[in-house]
Formats: C-alpha cells, structure tokens, sequence
C-alpha cells in the first residue's frame, strides 16, 4: 500500500472535525423528519392495527438513531437509523391504507351484488307484460278463481300431522307468495285454516288456525306487514271432499290464501 | 508538526470501524429477497421511485462488498430492503385504489340502469 500523503491526513481530519463542528446538519434534519413521521404513524388507530410490526420497527430504528445521535462522530448512523425509521412509518402508512381499501372493497362488492339482483328482476319485470305476469304468479300459486276472489290451497303435506310448523319443503311456495305480495303492495290476504273430521272438533279449530297463525308468521318474516294478513281457522268446517277416504282427508287438511282485489278489499269470511 | 504522524495515528482508528464489521452476507440476501418480492408482485422501476433507489442502492452494496467495505455495504443493503419493501407495499395500495375506482364505477352503472327502469 502506497503511503498517506500528509494532504490526505489533513483532509480527513477537516472531515471528521467538520461533521462535530455543526449540529445542525442533513443527519439533524434526518432524525426530525423521521421522528414526526413516527408520531403520526402512532396517533393513527388504523396504523396500530393494520401494520403494528412495521410501527414497532419504525419506533426502534428511530430510539436507535436517537441514542446515536448523543454520541461523537456517528452523524451517518444517525441518518441511517433515522432513514430507516422513515421508510417503516412509510411502509405501515401504505399497508394500512392497503387494508383500509381492502375492507372497503368488500363491502362495495356486496353493493354490486345487491344492486345486480335488483337490476335482475326489475329487468325481467319490465320485459314481460305486467299483467301478463301477473297472471302467470298466480298459475304457479295454484291459485283458483272463485266466488270468494283468488284462493291459493297450501296442501297437508307442508305440515307435520298434528303439528302446526310449516315444513321447510313450504319454503317455495311461501316464497312466491311473498314476492306477490310485494310486487302488489296494496293487496291484502286472508289466511284460512281447515282440517279434516277426525278427533275433538275443538282441537281441529285450534289446530286449524294456529296452521293458519303459522304461515303468517313466516310471512311477516320475510318482510309483508302483518295488518295486510287476516287470520281464520274453520276447524273441520267447508270440507272440500268426502272425509271417508284417507285420500280425501288429505285433501281436507289444508290452509286456504284468499287474497283481496287490487284495491285490497277483501271478501268477507265464510 | 508531522502530518505524516497524526495520518498514523488517525488511520488505525478509521480502519477499525471497517474492520471489525463482518461481511453483511445474509442482509444482501434478504435485501435481493426483498426486491425480487417486489418484481414479482409487478413493480415496475420505471413507475416506482422507492424500486429505482432500491436498486442503486443494491448496487452500491454490491460493490462496496467488492471493496470490502462491509459497514458501508451493510447500510446500502438495509436501506435497499426497505426501499424495495416501500415499493411493494405502494404498489399493493395503488392497485387496491384502482380495484375501488372500477367498484364504484359498476356501481354507479348499476344504480343509473335501475333509476332508468323505476
């Protein structure tokens, strides 16, 4: 190795000396910056809970940074520390708004799905002709014309025998029921219960409207006021076939839905 | 005064802090580890600031591993990782700010279309 000149010697002299002589220099400037980045990462709540590591390594680079800075001639670590610190709070910054975005994403994605149903049925509302449609709901409900106005028949088999809870193989029907009722808003029902002739005539009337009660409880639920629905029970009363039959038994079992006329008159009970 | 003296006395005290700084092997790793993270999840040099200084500074490790400097090659190495980690991490947020744009945008589609059929 060639040996120092004497001007080298003194020139890193100067050097070293230079870097005590100011105090306030670039690594100063460092170390501030670094510290106020660091206390704002810290105030932020979501900063603390989406990027705590990141935060935690921006504190230690910076208490590092500090303690060099008490010491002589360390005025690069300082500024190395302090730079490290300033790009862990920049990092925690991004991550957090990462999250930030992330959970504000999901929630519009459940927006648009929403919004897409919606536009889904009002499309196929506005293609089909209203009434048209109308009447094609009211085939699918099994519905019949009769002298007390439309009558929809749910079957016995929605119930357990004895029991008044509308099995789950009723979701369907209630279902579309529902969706009429909501598109025709001004439509009023009268939920009716019957049952076949077998056992207390009383306990067929309670039976009979609590099924009725049951139906129209599932029916609030999914959203139709309760003052648009009536309650009956007719225990074994209108029977619509023979009760000597299992089969016609069956057939008497049954709730009945009347509904009104599009003003939401109803016909009165039997 | 001799100069030739205090450039002795000096010199031994410089090159001790160089000396006594092991060769930063396994922060150049996680440093190169930390920029090919960064490619991977398509940062580009020519959009990202955070990746151009991450990668200068790689270099300037690189070489100051050549020199022997490991100290110096330590300090570019560590601030390469964080500056390729900034450029991750401000990627990630851009996309996930672009990603919101388009979900409103749809949104705003499809709240028009159903005011248009109401």
């Amino acid at each position: 190795m060639k040996p120092f000149q004497p001007v080298v010697g003194l020139a890193l002299v100067a050097m070293l000396l230079s870097g005590c002589a100011s105090s306030k220099g670039p690594s100063a400037d460092a170390l501030q910056a670094a510290h106020d980045s660091f206390q704002k990462a810290r105030e932020d709540a979501d900063i603390l809970r989406s990027a705590p590591k990141d935060l935690i390594r921006a504190g230690e680079s910076l208490a590092r940074a500090d303690r060099l800075a008490s010491y002589w001639g360390s005025k690069d670590d300082v500024a190395h520390y302090a730079y490290l610190s300033l790009q862990y709070s920049a990092i925690a910054q991004q991550k957090t708004q990462l999250n930030l975005n992330q959970e504000r994403a999901a929630k519009l994605e459940l927006e648009r799905q929403r919004l897409q149903l919606a536009l889904r049925e009002a499309k196929l509302l506005s293609v089909q002709d209203q009434s048209n449609w109308l009447e094609e709901q009211m085939v699918n409900l099994a519905a019949t014309q009769s002298e007390r106005g439309l009558v929809m028949t749910l079957g016995d088999v929605l119930f357990d025998a004895g029991h008044a809870d509308l099995k789950a193989s009723a979701n369907r029907t209630v279902l579309k029921l529902v969706q009429f009722l909501q598109l025709n808003p001004r439509r009023t029902v009268r939920i009716e219960g019957y049952t076949d002739s077998r056992g207390d005539a009383q306990e067929n009337l309670e039976l009979s409207r609590a099924r009725a009660q049951a139906v129209a409880d599932v029916l609030i639920d999914l959203g139709i006021e309760a003052k648009r629905i009536e309650i009956k029970g007719y225990g074994e009363r209108f029977p619509v076939t023979e009760n000597a039959s299992a089969k016609g038994r069956a057939q008497n079992r049954r709730v009945e839905i009347v509904f009104s006329d599009e003003q939401g008159t109803l016909g009165s009970p039997r | 005064m001799n100069y030739r003296l205090i450039c002795v006395a000096i010199l031994p005290v410089l090159l001790s802090a160089c000396a006594s700084d092991p060769a930063p092997e396994e922060q150049l790793r996680l440093t190169e580890q930390a920029l090919s993270q960064a490619n991977a999840v398509g940062v580009l040099a020519e959009q990202s600031a955070s990746l151009r200084q991450a990668q200068e500074k790689l270099a300037l490790a690189q070489a100051a591993m050549q020199d022997e400097e490991y100290k110096q090659a330590r300090v570019y190495a560590e601030q390469a990782e964080l500056d390729a980690r900034l450029a991750e991490a401000e990627h990630l947020t851009q996309k996930s700010q672009q990603q919101l744009a388009e979900l409103n945008n749809v949104i705003n589609r499809l709240r028009k279309q159903l005011g248009g059929l109401q």
